[in-house]
Formats: structure tokens, sequence, C-alpha cells
């Protein structure tokens, strides 16, 4: 039937298709195509090539169409309301890989900042490039207090993958012998600057417990024969990351797991089509293929394959099984335990401290890094020294800069004296904020809102999500510890802030279809396979069973990579 | 027959002879404006003109004037800022001429270095006081930032008098500030 432009099935059938062209999707087609399927990606957002598309990648200050390319606050308001919200990500540069809020709707039954970027390659294009493992200790959290539901996987599961992804997209970083936080495959390290080392070698020597790393980071430091001969380099030291990267100097979708899977010759690319649901044959007991509406000339159409990888990014993927409903899926596909869209976690963060640093007036530094410091979790690891009044923990993301001539432009004077002190670095200053985790709370929750249509006519999400009572006695230790290891350095004015969190902002939104070892309580089974269709694999962030401290990324690639390989030796062996 | 404008240039020239010597600002000469303002009116463009060269004079590096700022806050009333900005800009430009004329009998741009300097002053101290009493906004304060963003994002701005490197391609992250010498423009 719906063939509606009159294509024949045969045309449309792949041996594999994948939903969504970021981080996880990039992956799943890598390792598809590399396996020798002939792939489909199917991606709702508009064609973004490496190098060609990155318009605004060599603008330079002066070129901007507003001051400091700052958007006027109007368009801001207008378009771009909730991707506005970071106050980082969405300015001249990069706005076109952000979606348009006013063109995608959905409700906020509480405020839910959903940040999102439709195109090839995702938000892989505007991440953060922090890049950490999850720990022995964050697959096994979950069982040892009674939370949730257990992962159906553990850390020796995924450590060989992690090894995997690490070696292929290149992540710099330095080697710390901590359980808590594995080591990995790791390039050199970019270098701290001279308060961060200062500061690292004053808190180590404080604290036993608390140790200062460099960032682990997805940009080449040193980079690989392989990743040369996907056209990337080494990076640059420009921190302009967010606009695309000339010099393919950070990981994405579009300069390395997409170039790879293009060079196979099995990737088929189909931007600007809009996944609509799964096609289920409830003969055959599997699915069959998607739907899709084309964004460009609105036509539906339907593609088959033998096995689906649902990789739009955990709401996303979410909305497309509560979106396919069949005889069998009354309640949304795969949902017979009722746990689809619930969970909903994210990592809360915006709380920290900052320090003025009065040493080192005579030191500056070259180059603009775009990384920083890392502390690593040093709460609750299993010990009665480290044991809080709150469960799991968090890491600070941080580092040491002088600020340029725009620290103070609504001060005193004027002319020649002034012209020249801001030709001039200001003084140090250093600061710390924390990412901390959230439990997976059942009522914490993404539902299908039918009578909220968005503009092709499809159902859109509503959200409800809250932090709790162990976010908020998390939060006041994040604070007080930040504060703590600034004055433990000898820095002075130091400031404590809680600026506040809204769930989502972190845009590590994950856990919608999680994975467990029972078909009663989760989604998935220990491959991504859905427990009640298991050819169907989701592997984005929906998998995640609990949120660890960490960026989540690394994982849902690591997943990503897994769940490809048992899915083609499955297919090998007939069993999907 | 001398114009006005020709008069006055004239004597910008003598008193900057005259004034050798004395440390005082030199007069910012009076030239014909050299572009057409989008926002403003021919008389705020001149005070503006005129202002944006004393926040941001020349020294051993290019000023305000030769970085096109005054251009560039012109197109941040058109463009950019929100409407009770652009309105606090332009009532602000055009309070500078009222001042001067009731000071000194001329336009803003008129008037000698020493005068334009002490106005500009005289605003300085009225927008710390507002800004230390939380009250609204003084124009001046205004000015300077925009002034001040659109020198030091402009060309000369960034890579005369800061230091701008497009693609660093390392980073050290402890080296003497003598050898860097100024702020990076980013
Ligand atoms: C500013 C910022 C900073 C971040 N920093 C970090 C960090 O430092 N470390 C870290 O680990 N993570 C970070 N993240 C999060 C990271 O970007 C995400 O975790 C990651 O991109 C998720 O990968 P994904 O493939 O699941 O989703 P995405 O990368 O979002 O890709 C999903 C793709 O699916 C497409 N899609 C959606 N719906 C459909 C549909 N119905 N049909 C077809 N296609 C569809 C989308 O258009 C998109 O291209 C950051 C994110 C942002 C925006
Ligand atoms: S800092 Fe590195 S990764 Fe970022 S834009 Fe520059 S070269 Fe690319």
């Amino acid at each position: 039937m719906a063939n509606l432009n009159g294509r024949s099935r045969q045309e449309n059938t792949y041996d594999a298709i994948v939903v969504g062209s970021g981080i996880s999707g990039g992956w799943a087609a890598k390792e598809l195509t590399e396996k020798g399927l002939k792939t489909l990606v199917l991606e709702r957002g508009p064609m973004v090539r490496h190098l060609e598309d990155y318009p605004t990648a060599m603008t330079d200050p002066w070129d901007t169409k507003y001051p400091q390319g700052k958007l006027p606050a109007e368009q801001l308001k207008a378009q771009y309301p909730v991707q506005s919200r970071t106050g980082y990500t969405v300015n001249e540069y990069t706005k076109h890989f952000f979606v348009r809020d006013d063109e995608n709707p959905y409700t906020e039954e509480e405020r839910f900042d959903w940040i999102r970027s439709y195109q090839v390659g995702g938000r892989s294009l505007t991440w953060g490039r922090q890049t950490y493992r999850h720990s022995p200790m964050d697959f096994e959290a979950n069982a040892r207090e009674g939370v949730a539901i257990d992962w159906p996987i553990r850390y020796a599961d995924l450590a060989p993958w992690y090894d995997y992804v690490e070696r292929f997209i290149g992540v710099s970083g330095q080697n710390e012998g901590l359980p808590h936080l594995p080591d990995g495959q790791f390039q050199p390290p970019m270098e701290m600057n001279c308060v961060e080392r200062a500061f690292k070698q004053r808190v180590e020597g404080r604290f036993g417990e608390r140790r200062i790393t460099m960032g682990r980071c997805a940009h080449l430091t040193e980079p690989t024969e392989e990743q040369l001969s996907l056209g990337r380099s080494k990076c640059q030291y420009r921190n302009m990351c967010m606009r695309g990267c000339p010099f393919g100097g950070y990981f994405s979708s579009n300069s390395a797991t997409l170039v790879a899977a293009e060079r196979t010759g099995n990737l088929r690319m189909r931007p600007d089509s809009i996944v609509t649901s799964l096609i289920y044959d409830a003969k055959a007991g599997k699915a069959t293929g998607v739907r899709i509406l084309d964004a460009q000339t609105l036509k539906e159409e339907e593609f088959y394959a033998e096995v689906i990888f649902l990789c739009a990014s955990a709401l996303n993927s979410t909305w497309i099984m509560l979106n396919s409903t069949s005889s069998r899926f009354e309640n949304g596909f795969g949902n017979g335990s009722d746990q689809l869209g619930r969970n909903v976690m994210d990592h809360h963060f915006r709380v920290g401290a900052k320090a003025d640093v009065e040493e080192f007036g005579d030191k500056y530094y070259s180059g603009r890094r775009p990384n920083g410091i890392y502390i690593p979790r040093f709460r609750n690891l299993g010990d009665a020294a480290t044991k809080k009044d709150f469960l799991r923990g968090y890491g600070y993301q941080g580092g040491a800069s002088r600020p340029g001539w725009d620290r103070d432009l609504a001060g005193e004077g004027f002319g020649a004296d002034r012209k020249a002190a801001m030709s001039q670095p200001g003084p140090w200053t250093m600061q710390l904020g924390a990412f901390g985790e959230i439990l997976p709370y059942e009522d914490n929750r993404v539902t299908l809102n039918h009578a909220a249509k968005d503009k092709y006519g499809l159902p859109t999400l509503s959200a409800k999500v809250t932090i709790r009572e162990n976010e908020k006695a998390m939060r006041k230790d994040m604070q007080a510890a930040a504060v703590e290891m600034l004055e433990a350095a000898g820095f002075k004015n130091v400031m404590a802030a809680d600026m506040g969190y809204a769930p989502g902002l972190g845009i590590h939104e994950m856990g919608t279809a999680r994975m467990g070892r029972d078909p009663k309580t989760s989604v998935l089974n220990a491959h991504n396979q859905v427990h009640e269709c298991t050819n169907v694999y989701v592997t984005d962030g929906a998998a995640m069973t609990s949120a660890s401290c960490v960026n989540p990324s690394l994982t849902y690639m690591a997943l990503t990579a897994r769940a490809v390989d048992h899915a083609v030796q499955a297919k090998r062996k007939g069993d999907l | 027959m001398l114009n006005r404008r020709d008069a006055f240039r004239g004597l910008a020239l003598t008193m900057g002879m005259v004034s050798v010597g004395f440390a005082g600002p030199v007069a910012a000469a009076l030239p014909p404006l050299a572009w057409t303002p989008a926002a403003l009116d021919a008389e705020q463009a001149r005070a503006l003109d005129a202002a944006a060269e004393l926040i941001v004079p020349k020294t051993d590096t290019p000023g305000a004037r030769e970085a096109k700022v005054p251009q560039f806050v012109d197109r941040a009333v058109a463009t950019y800022l929100d409407k009770p900005q652009a309105e606090l800009l332009k009532t602000g430009l055009s309070q500078m001429n009222a001042d001067a004329r009731a000071a000194h009998g001329k336009a803003f741009a008129e008037l000698t270095g020493a005068q334009q300097t002490a106005l500009l002053s005289r605003y300085d101290q009225e927008a710390a006081a507002a800004r230390k009493a939380w009250k609204p906004r003084h124009f001046f304060s205004l000015l300077k930032e925009y002034v001040t963003i659109g020198y030091f994002i402009s060309e000369p701005g960034a890579t005369l008098a800061l230091r701008y490197e497009p693609a660093p391609g390392e980073y050290h992250g402890c080296v003497p500030l003598a050898e860097i010498g100024r702020a990076w423009a980013l």
C-alpha cells in the first residue's frame, strides 16, 4: 500500500535501517556498513556535508552581522526560546545547527529544556566533546542500592567496546588508575595552565581522595593512520568547534563515522526523512520497516529491512515507539512493561564556585584550549570515608583563565588609559562546576500528546520531569566541596553559586526505554533489542538504566557498536 | 567662500598647534562625516563620531574612527539593540549636542577636545553614580559599551590592539605574559 510514489518494495528494501545520524546513528551506520550490510540512514533534518556545510567556521569577529555574533533578543525569543536557555548554544555562528523552537513544539508540564539539533550529524556537531567511561560501580549501583532495576550488563561487557570506540574517535586524556573512572585508549592529554597545575598540586596534597586530571575530550592530539585516512587532522586549539571543524579536530558523525560508512559503498543517506513509526508484522512477530514523512515533499513512504536501529536520540526514539501503535502494541511499540517514556534522567549542574587568583600575574597562555580540567567523583565510593547523606556522586569540570577586553565594559573611565588596560589580560580566575547523577524515577516521564500537533500534523511530546530530594541534597555538597577546594588552594574571594537547574539543561536526556533483564520492567534487553520485537535495536540514551555522573555519549557509542556486532551475528545465524 | 566646517577645521588646526606641549587631549578635528548613518540623524552621528574617538583614541594602535566603530554603533542601533536601548542611545547623543550648545553654543562635534572630554567625564561620573545606586542605565555607559565592543571586534582592534590567532595550532598553558604582550582577542 503506502508506497505513494509508486516505487517497488524491492527498491526500498535494505539489509538494515538506521534512524538518526547523530552520535549513535553515525556509529550504527559505520558498523553496519563495514560489516557488509546495505544500510539506509534516515535523518529528519537537512544534509550537512563535512567542511562544505560549515558556513561560519572561518568567520572572523569583524565579519559578524551582529555584535559578537549575539542574536537580537527579539529573534531569540521568537525562534529559539528553549534552545537559548543554555545561554551559550545559539548565536550567529551556530544557530543553523539547532532546531527552531517555533517549528518544533513540545509541551512542558514542568519546565523541561529540550536542546536539539536536527540535521545530518545531529548533536555530534554541537556537543561539548567531554568523553568518560561509566565505571563498574555505575553498572552495579541500582542493584546494590535497590534503586529502579539492575542493568543487564556489567562494565566488563562494555570495556572492549569502549576501547574500540575510543581508538576510532580519538580521545585525548590522562590515565589515572581510578576504579571509579576507568582509564582508556587515550591520545596525549591537553596541557593544564599554571593556575590549574598549582590547584592540582595543592588540592591533591590536601585531600587524598580527590584527583585533578585533564578533561578527557574527543579531540585529536596525535591522530592515528586511520583518523588521517578519513581526512581528519590534529586539533588546532581554535575552540570554535560548535561551528563545525574544518580540521576534523573533534569527533563528529560528519567528520568520522559517516565518512567511514560512505567509503564502504554500502551507505545510503536520506536526509529530510522524518521517521514516524515502525511497521510491525504481527504474524512474523517482527518489524518489517519504517514509515517516513518526507520533510520536503510531505509525501509518506515506507522503507524495509531485516534489522532496524533506532538512534534518533533518547526522546525522539521514544516518540517513534510511542507513535508506533498496532493491535499488538496498543500503548506503544514494545511497551508491555509500561516503562516506555519513563525514568527520564539528565545530569544536574550549574552549581559550584569561583575564585580570584592573585598569583601568576606575569604568566599567560597561548592557544584556545577546547577543554578544561576534570575532578572525578569522590563521594560514596564504597568506603566509610567518602560516604555522604545522598546516593551516588558528581564530578567537576572547571578551569582557570584570564578574562580579556570584555571583562568590564560598563566600568569607569574612557580614553587612552582605559584602552591600554583593556588590551591587557585581566587577573586569573578559576571556576569549578559540578555535574551530578540523577536517579531514575518512574514518574519523570514523557508522553505522547495527540492534542498538540506539529506543523506536519504529527503528535508531539509532553514532558514532566523534576529533580528530587537526593539531587537537592547533592547540590548542597556540590557547592560546598567546590568552595572548600578553591579555599584550600589559597585562592581569593571564593564565591559559591547555585544558578539553578531545570531538567534537560544538561543536554544528557536518557532512560526512556531502559535496558533490563525482565520484559515486565524494561523495554530493552542486554543487547539493546526490544524485548518484544528483537529485530529492533535502540542504542541511544533511551537505553540507559542509570545515569552515572559522567557525560554519556561515549557509552551510547559503545552500546551501539556492541549491539551492531550482536545484530550481525544474529542475522548470520538466522536469529533475527 | 569658506563654509562653516572648513572654517572650523582651520581653527582646530591652529588650536592643535597652539596646544603642543600642553598635556590635554588634542581637539578632535571636525572632518566631514565619512559614512552615512542608517539609524542616527546627522547630528547624532557627528556626536557619536567624535565621542567614539575619545572613548577609544588612536594611540600606538588605531582609534575608534579608523576601526569604523561609529558605523558599527549606528548599525547596532539600526539592526540589533532593542527599542529601549536604541532610544537611550539616540536621545543620549542628542543630549550631548544639547548640553554642548547650552555650555558653549556649539554642537558636540564642534567643541574643542578639552571641552568634549570635560563633558564626557561628567557623563562618565553620572553613569558610575547611577550604576552604584542601581538607577536606570545612563546612556554613556551603553555608548561606551558598544564603542568598546565595536573597537575590539574590529579588524584593527582585534589584530593590532589585541592579539588575534585564528588557528593557534598549539596550546601552551604557562608562558610569560611579556612574550605575548597583549590580551588575546578571543
Ligand atoms: C551543547 C551541547 C554540549 C554537549 N556536551 C556533551 C559532552 O561534553 N559530552 C557528552 O557525552 N555529551 C554531550 N552532549 C550530548 C550529546 O550531544 C548527546 O548525548 C548525543 O549527541 C546523543 O547522540 P544521539 O545520536 O542519541 O542523538 P543526536 O546526536 O541528537 O542525533 C539524533 C539524530 O536523530 C535525528 N532524528 C530525530 N528524530 C528523528 C526521526 N523521527 N526520524 C529521523 N531522524 C530523526 C535528529 O535529527 C538527529 O540528527 C552535548 C550536547 C550539546 C547540544
Ligand atoms: S579547537 Fe580543535 S576541534 Fe575545535 S574547531 Fe578547532 S581544530 Fe577543530
